[in-house]
């Protein structure tokens, strides 16, 4: 087991007493797996990833990462983000090097563990490039690669493809697969799309809605590359998207 | 007209339609329209303190020739008497603006513990300053400490503005990846601002530029661009006094071009289209 979430609560204060974000979310992680939190938008899925990532705390609950209680961020969990989040006045190459810098690696040892990572992501010849310079699709690859470069024991993906048009998602969705396959990186992946999950998930956890709590867990034991159109896919779909607009008409 | 000749006219033509040719001839048109209504008005008004452009131009050409009569000086020597201050009131700036407005942005405390100060200092216009800066820092430093002034709160406020306009996302960002309190601020936090510094740079320039020219025309001595204007018009010698106005507009619009150019190079390099 790499990461255990054990009773997870997050409630911020209000006026009167408090609002509860996340409610009793107990989750399990297997090394290597690709694990799909999906849920209605502002159901507090990002919100758990942030916690797990460090960015925030939790109000009660503990989060195990290879058996360690963390608390803070830490280089040990790569985060990618919806809004790429890349430094503006870095180069590719020097956005995948923030890490390794940060830990003193000298320059010499960090190019070259870093050009691994960018021919990984499909970057190569892209090096000098700023990110101004470069499309949706390729600077989440820039993030992807910035992520791995750190070596993280466990990568969090927060909708990192939720910013692109939908013929580049379907891309970066195989390429996210051929990166993950080829590292066997444990994948903590957000998304509000239900098609992205079948098509990447291991295991699929639905959030309901406020407060969060899991709903329910699927094992998708499809063999990849998954086929959107087969009846099976369309049939789980169907079934999930279902369970999720109950959930937003109990809202309303 | 032949054929070769109506080609000629087209190329010629198509030439006036490139922008910086035609946006040049526009800008030579307007600066000829300006001395020509200057001209005449010149003509028409016959007032002793309003000199044609030709004999301006001849105080001018002369004022760099020639030593004036009155100061024992060249206009070389005015001009560099100026920058020296200029060069040196802006290096105080910015030696205070750089920490100052980083501290500020950076640091809660520090911020609830100068902004008060700040705000109190900030619209006292820098010219207000000058008979007290003469009276304690006398007529070299005093001119110094009005620039120093004029040019401190531009460029505080735009490193402040600029620190606190850093993308929260950065900071998450930099988190992930390992960063400490200290390489958030050398690795995002001061990069980040770098081109609202540059901002502030150019901005303060044009102000430190107004200052210098009203210091030393108020407690200026021994020579400088304003101390040479107020000592011509008090001599009625009105045409050098014009031809002192002339080389600040000059020197004022190199200052701010060659900033707006550094700034544009900035930009690029800090990945900002």
């Amino acid at each position: 087991m790499i990461l255990e979430i054990k009773d997870l609560m997050k409630s911020f204060p209000k006026k009167k007493g408090e609002m509860v974000a996340i409610a009793d979310f107990d989750l399990d992680v297997e090394e290597g797996e690709f694990v799909c939190i999906l849920g209605p938008s502002g159901c507090g899925k990002t919100t758990i990833l942030r916690i797990i990532a460090g960015l925030e705390s939790q109000t009660r609950g503990r989060i195990l990462l290879n058996g360690k209680e963390i608390s803070g961020p830490g280089s040990d969990r790569g985060m990618v983000f919806q809004e790429f989040a890349l430094f503006p006045w870095r180069t590719v190459r020097r956005n995948v090097e923030f890490g390794l810098e940060l830990k003193g690696v000298p320059p010499e040892e960090r190019r070259e563990r870093t050009q691994k990572f960018i021919e990984l992501v499909g970057l190569n010849g892209f090096e000098d490039y700023h990110p101004y310079q470069l499309s949706g699709g390729m600077k989440q690859r820039v993030g992807i690669a910035r992520a791995l470069a750190n070596e993280p024991a466990i990568l969090l993906m927060d909708e990192p493809f939720g910013a692109l048009d939908a013929q580049t998602r379907n891309l970066m969705q195989k390429e996210l697969l051929r990166i993950w396959s080829e590292t066997r990186k444990t994948v903590i992946f957000i998304t509000h799309s239900v098609d992205e999950a079948l098509f990447l998930a291991d295991r699929i956890v639905v959030m309901t809605a406020r407060p969060s709590e899991i709903g329910q867990i699927y094992e998708i034991k499809w063999p990849r590359p998954r086929d959107r159109a087969s009846p099976e896919f369309a049939a789980l779909r169907k079934q999930i998207l279902e369970q999720l607009e109950s959930m937003v008409k109990i809202e309303e | 007209m032949s054929e070769e000749e109506s080609r000629g006219l087209d190329e010629a033509l198509e030439l006036l339609n490139k922008p910086l040719i035609k946006n040049s001839i526009v800008t030579i048109i307007s600066l000829a329209m300006f001395v020509a209504t200057w001209w005449v008005v010149a003509i028409l008004a016959d007032l002793v303190y309003l000199p044609t452009p030709p004999n301006v131009m001849e105080a001018l050409i002369d004022s760099f020739a020639n030593e004036d009569p009155n100061l024992g000086v060249t206009m070389w020597q005015n001009i560099w008497s100026s920058l020296q201050r200029f060069g040196l009131g802006f290096a105080l700036a910015f030696l205070v603006a750089i920490p100052l407005g980083l501290a500020m942005g950076y640091s809660k405390i520090f911020d609830l513990l100068a902004k008060p100060v700040v705000e109190v200092f900030r619209p006292i216009p820098p010219i207000a300053w000058v008979p007290f800066f003469i009276a304690i820092f006398f007529y070299f430093w005093g001119p110094i400490m009005v620039i120093f002034i004029g040019v401190l709160f531009p460029l505080l406020s735009n490193i402040y503005f600029g620190v606190k306009s850093v993308e929260p996302i950065l900071l998450d960002a930099a988190r992930t990846q390992g960063a400490s309190r200290f390489q958030i601020f050398t690795k995002v936090v001061f990069p980040y601002t770098i081109p609202f510094l540059m901002t502030g740079i150019r901005i303060g320039m044009g102000i430190g530029w107004m200052c210098i020219v009203a210091a030393e025309m108020i407690g200026g001595v021994g020579g400088g661009i304003g101390f040479y204007i107020n000592l011509q018009a008090g001599l009625g010698l009105y045409t050098n006094m014009f031809a002192g106005m002339i080389v600040i507009a000059v020197l004022g619009l190199l200052t701010t071009g060659i900033m707006q150019y550094l700034e544009n190079v900035t930009n690029r390099r800090m990945g900002i289209r």
